[in-house]
């Protein structure tokens, strides 16, 4: 048996962490490219969302490589990521791969289902025990993964030369990638921290970047890959990103039932959604909503949705948000990702936006000191 | 947006109660431009028409928009529908007040009652109308399930209860059930030509704007089945079949009747009927067209947006029909190209 999984942005370390801790054969596809969005483009259906096409891709590409048995999470609903699994498993097996598809899910809420699936993969050689601390340690890595990423969005608009801040990142995510103990995961984020402290030294500390909270549907927004790089492109023009969903805080919520917040607890985001929107519609457009009211309380400079074509819970979120941006007075701007990758489009929407908020923060500095008709005229 | 399936439910509820209900026009041009410019672009049609209506009411006291969350145990509605008073509430003309409730059948009966009772608080009801109009509501829905079963279509079973709610009796039900009984004669099958089924949400369906009148053009060249046709056994039977359990309602009782239609050889072809940017169908109709493929059962997929050239819908239905036709007199199961086709006729 060969295990491999689809790709979800920083998800294969902690996935690979897990299984590699209780000995089990894995292949991680190769990370998601212009080919595997071809490849699932092709099998998947056509009016399916981004995520869907490119885990068919993952699957191809990783079936290539020996891979013989797919795991993947599951649910039940009303977001379509619950049916995923079923349905590529079928499309896969008309496609000519023969795989095996393991959903963890308690299958019609049996528990007892779900630990025999579990026990399924990870076979007789492992006790339970010896599971659990497997994932109690993914967990940890997870963790630690997303404070990591969080460090270098604070560091990314204040680099001295460009590429610093992304050569950083790709050296902290390979350490942590090869952490194999609690200890070395905790020194990896230290040595980031270091890192970013001596690259600052002696720079203006006054400079306050713009701040824009990034919120939007889950895989979107933790893949680089589906979103071009808005993370990236935003830091590069100098704008500290702040992200409302982490890949912890969602297997803290969903996987282990709220039983560890993660990260970043989705929790609060509830609360603060219930003035618009008073009930979950799946996914996680309740959680969207609340993180930009939430963003706006903060006094963040804009919010940026980024949600893949025909999500529906983030439909449901994006024609609320013009309210939220009416009671608050906060730029939204809504990035719909689809198979083009064509990042030039991204990358104009994105200046323009920026170019929106840094005016608009300058015009209420200019507005303090009583100069607005020589703003307006310039 | 469930209209087609729920409104004698809250027509029976309200009158209980004794409260008017406005109903608004039939979709039409005016309707749908205007959606159009207030819905949110990425949306799909049904919502963009719903906006519209909204848009349209005028001197009403209130709008009602039902939070549908799940119609039966285990099961939800789309996303959409479960954040749908929220997100049409820009929409709704200045000055009206949205009357929500939410229907949760998740966790039971009960737990509805009691929404239904918090409910009847804000309109000035007492718990013992609310029970009352709640079985009322109920009456008016099994009888308008079993109308639509036996083979009638929308208006048709409509017309009696406003029949109902002009005469003012709630014993008319009975009444008119024997009355028009004998209608349902007016629609012969005809032997020689094909039976086509028609499968896709009720909000499109039976929405004949926004389908151009489909069900009409259908019914001129075919018997039609719809879903409303399959038992509800049949339904759940069929969607044993699927290792995992459909999780949207609707969209079950569309493969159910969908996958029934498929092995129904009286069935000579299936059109799905999907909106663009529905994320439901995208799936099922995956399903199904796979289904479909294996038992080599013609199958047609029509994609609805806002768009309203009749021209093409006209020119794809009547190739279908044509196609199904040519089938049903010259039937060879070989490729008239020598190619095979489909996956698993061989080239004998």
């Amino acid at each position: 048996m060969k295990l491999t999984y689809p790709h979800m942005g920083n998800a294969w370390i902690v996935i690979q962490a897990l299984f590699n801790s209780l000995d089990i054969d894995i292949v991680t596809p190769p990370y998601n490219s212009k080919r595997t969005l071809n490849i699932g483009t092709k099998l998947a259906p056509e009016s399916v969302c981004l995520p869907f096409k490119l885990n068919l891709g993952n699957y191809v590409e990783a079936a290539e490589q020996g891979a013989d048995t797919i795991v993947i999470t599951g649910g039940i609903g009303p977001c379509r990521f619950g049916y995923y699994g079923e349905l590529q498993g079928q499309i896969l097996q008309d496609a000519g791969y023969d795989y095996d598809v393991v959903i963890l899910e308690p299958p019609d809420g049996s528990l007892l289902g779900l630990a025999s699936r579990i026990k399924y993969l990870a076979g007789k050689k492992n006790s339970w025990p010896k599971i659990i601390s497997a994932i109690r340690f993914a967990y940890y890595k997870s963790v630690a993964c997303d404070r990591i990423e969080d460090l270098i969005h604070g560091f990314r608009p204040k680099v001295k030369e460009p590429g610093q801040a992304d050569q950083l990142y790709d050296h902290g995510r390979q350490k942590l990638a090869n952490a194999m103990s609690y200890k070395e995961i905790d020194e990896t984020v230290r040595w980031v921290q270091t890192k970013i402290r001596e690259y600052q030294a002696g720079l203006d500390t006054t400079i306050k970047p713009l701040k824009v909270g990034i919120i939007g549907e889950i895989y979107t927004v933790l893949d680089p890959f589906s979103s071009v790089e808005v993370e990236q492109q935003l830091g590069n023009l100098g704008v500290h990103v702040d992200r409302s969903i982490y890949l912890s805080g969602w297997v803290g919520q969903h996987v282990f039932q709220g039983l560890a917040q993660g990260y970043r607890s989705i929790k609060p985001y509830h609360r603060s959604a219930k003035k618009y929107l008073s009930h979950f519609v799946g996914g996680h457009g309740q959680e969207s909503v609340g993180a930009a009211v939430k963003y706006a309380q903060e006094g963040f400079d804009g919010v940026i949705q980024i949600l893949p074509l025909t999500c529906m819970p983030e439909i449901v979120a994006a024609s609320i948000l013009p309210r939220v941006q009416e009671d608050y007075k906060i730029p939204i701007m809504t990035l719909t990702m689809d198979e083009h990758t064509g990042r030039a489009g991204v990358q104009t929407r994105l200046e323009a936006f920026v170019d929106l908020l840094e005016r608009s923060r300058q015009s209420k500095e200019q507005l303090t000191r009583e100069d607005v008709l020589g703003f307006a005229g310039s | 947006m469930y209209y087609y399936d729920y409104y004698p439910f809250w027509a029976g509820f309200f009158y209980s109660l004794g409260i008017e209900l406005v109903t608004s026009s039939p979709t039409n041009r005016g309707i749908m431009e205007a959606g159009l410019k207030k819905a949110s672009d990425d949306t799909c049609l049904p919502i963009k028409v719903l906006v519209g209506h909204l848009q349209a009411f005028k001197g009403v006291d209130a709008v009602f928009i039902p939070r549908l969350v799940s119609v039966e145990q285990k099961t939800y509605l789309c996303p959409k529908i479960l954040g749908l008073p929220e997100s049409v509430l820009g929409a709704v003309p200045e000055g009206i007040p949205v009357l929500t409730l939410n229907v949760n059948m998740r966790e039971g009966r009960r737990s509805f009652l009691k929404e239904l009772e918090k409910f009847g608080v804000q309109l000035g009801k007492s718990r013992g109308q609310i029970h009352q109009a709640l079985s009322e509501a109920y009456k008016w829905l099994r009888h308008y399930e079993y109308l639509r079963k036996e083979g009638w279509d929308f208006e048709e079973s409509i017309s009696c209860f406003d029949q109902i709610m002009d005469k003012s009796t709630g014993d008319r039900i009975k009444k008119a059930d024997n009355n028009t009984g004998t209608d349902e004669l007016s629609y012969p099958e005809q032997d020689n030509r094909p039976t086509i089924a028609l499968v896709g949400h009720s909000y499109l369906t039976y929405e004949n704007y926004s389908n151009m009148n489909l069900l009409q053009k259908l019914k001129q060249k075919a018997n039609l089945k719809v879903i409303e046709n399959v038992k509800l056994e049949e339904i759940e039977a069929q969607h044993m079949s699927l290792r995992k359990k459909i999780f949207w309602s609707h969209a079950k009782k569309i493969f159910g009747a969908g996958n029934s239609y498929v092995s129904n050889l009286e069935v000579d072809g299936i059109i799905y009927l999907s909106c663009f940017g529905c994320g439901t169908d995208s799936l099922i109709n995956d399903i199904l067209a796979r289904n479909a493929r294996i038992s080599h059962k013609p199958y047609m997929v029509i994609t609805l947006d806002e768009h309203t050239g009749e021209a093409g819908v006209v020119t794809r239905l009547e190739a279908f029909v044509d196609m199904i036709e040519r089938r049903l007199n010259n039937e060879t199961n070989l490729s008239s190209y020598g190619e095979c086709l489909d996956r698993n006729s061989s080239i004998v």
